[in-house]
């Protein structure tokens, strides 16, 4: 180091140098004056790479060999790229951003992302004074310009805006927050939580009232004007708190409302029908109808009744008629959950009232007519009788058997068997506990579904003693058409086969493992069906 | 997710002060022909009325543009250079470095803030004009030609045509063989992936295609539509692939 003595200026001359084996790069690390970063108060840093941009650059991964791979599927994949002229960029460990942490895992988080176009134009080098004096000059490889990474909760973009429409009406936006903490928490449905919010944040406006329901925003105002000017007084952990209190009872009612959401979820559950072979239930419903509708359905019941007798050989009206009718069963079998504790009881008075019309069989088919609309009504199997009960513009013949039999020799027969089909086969809440044992227990066994116990008479046999649950019997029916198994069931009625419920639905079971027939899904039923 | 390295804070513990000095391409390759000791230039500080001055003086050997040595090269860079000198008023910058061993340590803190400026003479203005000259220059060019060059010449028989006649019959003709043999390797293949063209298999089977596609029939199925477009895949009867998690499941087993 030389130092030259002038007069006017005291000047001091350093050499400069340029190292050139440094195995070093050097780099910048920039961050925003406004972030008041103090290196000298770090005691402590980690950094590394921020990598997770590496999977948005890496290809699909297709399964490697075996299952589900191509024969020189990569080569084809680049293939097409190229020819596309699909340029992807290639991902550089060198530009990536970098995470640092400082003063361990209570301490702040930075993330550099680096600035392009550094050392393009212009080199920049770092001038360093060593202890001799020279100033030693590196050049700068990188600049990374680092900002502080957000500890507290934010919101997503989705939310951000959405909060940004209720800019207006929101005047506690603590609550905001806190919602999304509750949410996260309970994991509900998003919906639920944004619904009950709006009414949330109304409780939580009432401030120290804590979660009084507010009806209007004014009262809001009124009471967060108050509010924030305490707030604003500088009592931040007063506010918390009282917003505490709210969010607690808040929460209270929160659960409230969402079990009663909840049980009005279930209530409309649709599911839980399905495999309650709602048939029976709708049986039963139907017996519910009866004191209600009373005269006019007995008014509507005599002359179906006799329509039934001169319509059972249309089939193919009864088929329609049985898919509007299975439509609507499931239509009302969704409405009821609650009623079906009464259906069941009401089954039991059905039953009992159809076994005293099966004793008088002859003399009281219009009267087992009756019993037949209200019974059958919500049949899954689409029973034309059952139809009738609930609307007249069927026809109501209780004709499914006889539908699913195309032979027209059975049709006479048939309307006996309709009968007294009717009579013994819905309303009765053996019909009904069978379907509920069914459903449990019957899900691989019994696959499509619900076995109402019918007489089989696939072919609407005339006698109804010869009616035969037989594998014989079942494969007749699975071949000429696609049932269910509460069609099945139908067939196969527990009076005329002479077994009960129970055994019905086990044999049937049983047969259909034999079968092994193949499924398909109509109208979300699963149909089981025979091709020979 | 790689460790994170620990970053070396001894340099801004002893609060290394730092320059951050802007210097013009040309003098930084200049820098660059420096010998191995590294000396540059000099700079001088000083203070002129008050004010602090920083000027650096580029070695005579290192003016010359051109090789090192060549003393007389047409033009010379410039070899005064003052400093501006800034504060570091809106960013606070720090200095890493990262070695080739990947740790990274902290040098010190930016105090200052510098461009080197060039004195503007006319020869600095010569120096310039060489330079817009040289950035303004298309990277492509387009050249006109004094006589056409003719490529596609008319040929008896293209060479490549030639080379595929020559691999023909040096191979010969794919011959039928076992059909148990080739079962085998059908099934070996298919070990491998699930779907298979059926140029790639005659291609790994060396069968003539009629003969291949009918044992294909006989153990596989061809899937005309799905994802793997017009594959040959083998019957589920004789396959029972994996999934990849079953996989994984059974090697960490």
């Amino acid at each position: 180091m030389t130092s030259l003595g002038s007069s006017s200026s005291s000047s001091t001359e350093y050499t400069v140098r340029v190292p050139k084996n440094t195995s070093k790069k050097y780099n910048i690390m920039a961050f925003n004056a406004g972030d008041r970063v103090s290196c000298s108060t770090w005691t402590q840093a980690r950094m590394e790479r921020d990598m997770s941009a590496r999977r948005i650059y890496g290809e699909e991964e297709t399964t490697e060999g075996a299952a589900g791979s191509e024969f020189g599927r990569k080569q084809r994949e680049e293939a097409r790229r190229k020819k596309f002229g699909i340029v992807t960029r290639e991902f550089k460990v060198e530009d990536q951003p970098w995470i640092l942490k400082v003063n361990g895992k209570a301490g702040k988080k930075f993330r550099g992302l680096k600035k392009g176009g550094v050392t393009e134009n212009a080199s920049y080098y770092i001038f360093t004074q060593c202890p001799d004096g020279a100033f030693e000059a590196f050049p700068v490889h990188g600049w990374y310009n680092f900002t502080p990474l957000a500890k507290h909760r934010t919101l997503t973009a989705e939310e951000a805006e959405e909060e940004w429409g209720r800019r207006n009406k929101v005047v506690n936006h603590f609550s905001i927050m806190l919602q999304r903490r509750l949410r996260e928490q309970e994991r509900g449905d998003d919906e639920e939580d944004e619904t009950e919010k709006s009414g949330k944040r109304k409780k939580k406006g009432g401030g120290s009232k804590g979660g009084e329901l507010r009806i209007h925003d004014l009262e809001d105002d009124l009471e967060m004007s108050s509010d924030d000017s305490d707030s604003s007084m500088g009592e931040d952990g007063e506010s918390k708190t009282k917003v505490k209190k709210d969010t607690g009872k808040g929460k209270a009612k929160k659960k409230k409302r969402k079990s009663n959401e909840n049980e009005a979820l279930e209530d409309s559950d649709d599911g839980d029908y399905e495999g309650l072979e709602v048939d029976y239930m709708s049986d039963e419903s139907s017996s519910d109808e009866e004191p209600e509708k009373g005269k006019p359905a007995k008014g509507e019941d005599l002359p179906k009744g006799i329509d039934e007798a001169s319509e059972s050989e249309e089939e193919s009206e009864e088929e329609k008629q049985n898919d509007e009718e299975t439509k609507e069963e499931e239509e009302e079998e969704e409405g009821k959950k609650t009623p079906v504790q009464m259906e069941k009881k009401k089954k039991k008075e059905s039953s009992g009232e159809s076994d005293s019309s099966d004793d008088s069989d002859i003399e009281g088919e219009t009267a087992s007519a009756l019993f037949m609309k209200r019974t059958p009504p919500k049949r899954g199997g689409g029973r034309g009788s059952a139809g009738s009960s609930r609307t007249g513009s069927r026809p109501g013949t209780p004709s499914i058997d006889s539908a699913s039999t195309s032979n027209t020799l059975r049709a006479a027969a048939s309307k006996l068997e309709q009968g007294k089909r009717q009579t013994q086969g819905p309303a009765t809440d053996s019909p009904a506990a069978k379907r509920l044992k069914m459903e449990p227990s019957s899900q691989s066994p019994v696959p499509s579904g619900k076995s109402t116990p019918q007489p089989p008479s696939g072919k609407s046999t005339p006698s109804s003693s010869d009616v035969q649950l037989t594998e014989e019997a079942v494969r007749r029916y699975l071949i000429r058409k696609p049932m269910t198994t509460k069609d099945l069931l139908k067939k196969f009625q527990t009076k005329r086969t002479g077994l009960s419920s129970e055994q019905t639905v086990n044999v049937l079971a049983q047969i259909l493992k034999r079968l092994n027939p193949e499924r398909k899904n109509v109208n979300d039923k699963m149909h089981f069906y025979l091709t020979e | 997710m790689s460790d994170k390295t620990e970053v070396n804070l001894t340099g801004v513990k002893q609060s290394k002060g730092v320059w951050l000095v802007k210097v013009p391409k040309y003098l930084s390759q200049q820098w660059d022909k420096a010998t191995e000791k590294g000396e540059v230039g000099k700079i001088t500080i000083g203070k002129k009325q008050g004010k602090t001055e920083v000027r650096f003086s580029l070695n005579a050997e290192l003016s010359a543009l051109g090789a090192v040595g060549e003393k007389d090269g047409s033009l010379q860079v410039p070899r005064d250079h003052p400093f501006t000198m800034h504060t570091v008023g809106g960013q606070t910058m720090a200095v890493f470095s990262q070695n080739d061993t990947d740790e990274i340590s902290l040098e010190g803190m930016v105090v200052h803030r510098a461009e080197c400026r060039p004195v503007v003479n006319d020869n600095y203005m010569k120096l310039k004009k060489l330079q817009i000259k040289e950035s303004t220059k298309p990277q492509r060019l387009s050249q006109r030609l004094e006589r056409a060059v003719t490529v596609f010449k008319p040929v008896a028989n293209h060479d490549f045509n030639m080379e595929y006649e020559k691999k023909k019959k040096t191979e010969g003709k794919m011959v039928r063989a076992e059909r148990q043999l080739v079962l085998d390797m059908l099934f070996s293949a298919f070990e491998k992936h699930q779907y298979y063209n059926i140029k790639d298999l005659v291609d790994i089977t060396r069968q003539p295609v009629t003969y291949l596609k009918d044992i294909m029939r006989e153990i596989g199925t061809y899937n005309s539509k799905g994802a793997h477009k017009s594959t040959w895949e083998l019957k589920p009867e004789y396959r029972h692939y994996q999934s990849a998690e079953e996989e994984e499941e059974m090697e960490a087993a």
